[in-house]
């Protein structure tokens, strides 16, 4: 063999063994929707969802795209503020299901909202997951929606159990919440996890939402002599107003916020006096000890990028961006019924530690996050970690 | 507040209501002097009345002056204004509550009643702003010139009442009451860009009930709306006590039409 011939042998030899390649993976663009109320007093959990989902996205898009089966998927994020306002909610949701073609909603807030944005993603078999808190909004003829953070359903519970075996001077309580789906939610599950530990309620109260003067509702639920005060369902601007106002009136007693995702900013609101002393079970303080160290990081660099401390709604959309991109890859495609098919057998690793997807029991279908509960104080103006306890759903599993 | 509507309604017969706007501004021109700058919370209140009748003025002088006589235009005018000054402060301040800390602190008990002094304060304040607003319209020229205005324009004219510059006046006054509204209650509540929304439309009814372009008659429609609110919390729901507020609206309206203290 010639040393020309043998060279041609190698070079075609060399071709046969290192074939064409792998085609490159095709550069795709998957829209993600997000509601939310951006402007007016809930505003809070809007900015908050957005942030989170804001954050993974452009995790997953510096990182190169989200690898899914064959394909890189950039992520386009497109966000509706729907002034938490049911009506406003159906039209951006219309919007993204019908203008912009999205098949996942991840991030949406405030009960009435998520129910008036359900009857559009159900039918039309896009997923759907939310922070709202209404029983309602999670149910077996609802397989597409999730909710991505603890409700009062998993929360009430664990956490008057934590004040009766703590705090036994405290006997007498009074709820009050926003008059709309979440707030009648949060104060019925209150309600029911204090009369199961025979607490007393001295008063299960609602006020409209926007309301800046609780003087009138404060005196008619103070004259009941409460031992503690749950500000249950309350924005952060509206509890830290109650609060402060309560303080005014003369109210010395505990203080409790079942649903209060942030107490950074109750302390904001009604000063470091009023806000002194409440407990908080949902919230995450994610410069804790009590915390892994996926969620300090997450909070430093959110904190670095918004120059505000994340609350537990900032997490926990984070959160569900992660579980659901994971599913995706786990599934192999985007397609919403094979990723409904990972999300509902399969463990998640994410920020709030190993997570799983349950509820049945109290929702008919496994379509609640489950993840271990914080209960936090606020002491001289910080917030302190007092406790960690699981959901009773989260121990069965 | 509610007096200033009435001012800018019996003046320019004009239904203003982007006027919690200016309520909104005067919260948040509060809270950058006092709790931004450090400034004397007092001279804070003086500074948000100056800018927010200052913007008043403006505002006659580029929107509501070409728009005299034009009512429903005027009405029109003044939502599109409330929306642009609306989404002009969310661009501006952002979306979420912002603080005022208090600059007075502490209860007072009056034969068994509690009242945080923050609250004595705005009391205080408010009467002593219905007293002057009184004094000026009642023995000041240029007052008596505005109610020469309201009561008939034409005569007022022909007695050599420049009616555009009483015009400009009055509706940076009434702007004025609005911004100082809003100062006072900055520390009370909360101020954000949508402050504005629920307080004007119970500006609204007291207005109605009191009887359009009274300003005795605001005075005696807040106070009755208030006593309503207050005592009818005590015994309904919060949604209950809403409806309630228009019932006591509609009541009035039917026994007299002009509102309680309201002229034909």
């Amino acid at each position: 063999m010639t040393p020309r011939r043998s060279l041609a042998i190698l070079i075609v030899l060399a071709f046969a063994v290192a074939g064409p390649g792998p085609a490159p993976a095709a550069e795709k663009t998957l829209t993600i929707g997000l509601l939310g109320p951006l402007s007016g007093g809930a505003a809070s959990y809007g900015v908050e969802l957005q942030r989170g989902a804001e954050m993974r996205t452009d995790e997953i898009n510096k990182a190169g795209g989200l690898k899914v089966g064959g394909d890189v998927y950039k992520i386009k994020l497109v966000a509706y503020d729907h002034k938490a306002q049911a009506a406003e909610a159906a039209t951006a949701t219309n919007k993204l299901v019908f203008q912009d073609k999205v098949k996942y909603i991840i991030g949406n807030a405030v009960g009435a909202t998520c129910n008036a944005a359900q009857t559009i993603t159900e039918p039309n078999k896009v997923m759907f997951s939310f922070v709202c808190w209404g029983t309602a909004n999670l149910a077996p003829e609802k397989p597409y929606s999730f909710r991505s953070m603890l409700s009062q359903w998993e929360l009430a519970e664990p956490f008057y159990r934590w004040v009766k075996e703590n705090h036994p001077k405290v006997k007498r309580v009074a709820v009050i919440s926003p008059n709309d789906t979440s707030g009648k939610d949060t104060n019925t599950a209150v309600v029911k996890a204090l009369k199961g530990l025979a607490f007393e309620v001295t008063a299960d109260e609602y006020y409209e939402r926007g309301t800046k003067d609780f003087y009138p509702v404060l005196t008619k639920l103070l004259a009941q002599k409460p031992d503690m005060i749950d500000v249950a369902a309350a924005p952060a601007g509206e509890a830290g107003l109650i609060l402060k106002q309560a303080m005014e009136l003369g109210f010395k007693g505990a203080k409790g916020w079942t649903a209060g995702t942030n107490p950074f900013t109750i302390i904001g609101v009604a000063g470091r006096e009023a806000a002194e002393g409440v407990w908080s079970p949902a919230n995450i303080n994610v410069k804790s000890e009590h915390v892994n160290s996926a969620v300090r990081k997450f909070g430093e660099a959110y904190e670095k990028r918004y120059g505000e401390v994340p609350g537990v709604i900032a997490v926990a959309n984070f959160a569900a961006f992660d579980v659901f991109t994971q599913a995706m890859q786990r599934a192999g495609s985007v397609e919403t019924d094979r990723v409904l098919e990972v999300l509902t057998k399969e463990r998640f690793e994410t920020v709030w530690g190993p997570l799983v997807i349950g509820g049945k029991e109290t929702y008919g279908i496994d379509r609640q996050f489950l993840y271990p509960l914080v209960i936090s104080e606020v002491r001289e103006g910080k917030i302190v970690d007092i406790t960690q306890v699981l959901p009773a759903a989260l121990k069965k599993k | 507040m509610a007096l200033g509507l009435t001012l800018i309604f019996s003046i320019l017969d004009i239904i203003n209501f982007a006027h919690g706007e200016f309520y909104m501004l005067g919260g948040f021109v509060t809270y950058y002097a006092f709790a931004v700058f450090g400034v004397n919370y007092f001279l804070t209140l003086v500074l948000a009345v100056l800018v927010v009748g200052g913007a008043g003025v403006l505002a006659e002088r580029v929107v509501f002056r070409h728009l005299r006589g034009k009512t429903l235009n005027a009405f029109i005018v003044s939502l599109g204004l409330l929306w642009v000054l609306q989404a002009s402060a969310q661009l501006s301040f952002g979306v979420l509550d912002k603080s005022v800390p208090s600059a007075v602190s502490g209860i007072v008990r009056v034969f068994g009643l509690v009242i945080s002094r923050e609250r004595l304060v705005v009391i205080v304040t408010a009467s002593a702003l219905i007293t002057a607003l009184y004094l000026f319209l009642k023995f000041a020229r240029t007052g008596q010139a505005m109610r020469a205005v309201a009561q008939d324009p034409d005569a007022a004219a022909l007695q050599g009442v420049n009616i555009e510059a009483v015009s400009a006046l009055g509706f940076g006054v009434g702007c004025a009451l609005a911004g100082a509204a809003g100062a006072l209650l900055a520390p009370v509540f909360a101020v954000s860009p949508t402050m504005g929304a629920l307080p004007v439309v119970k500006a609204f009814i007291i207005i109605i009930v009191g009887g359009m372009g009274s300003l005795p008659g605001a005075v005696l429609g807040g106070l009755l709306l208030g006593a309503v609110e207050g005592i009818g919390t005590l015994f309904m729901t919060s949604a209950a006590v809403n409806m309630l507020g228009f019932l006591v609206v509609i009541a009035i309206l039917l026994v007299r039409p002009r509102g309680l203290l309201g002229v034909a």
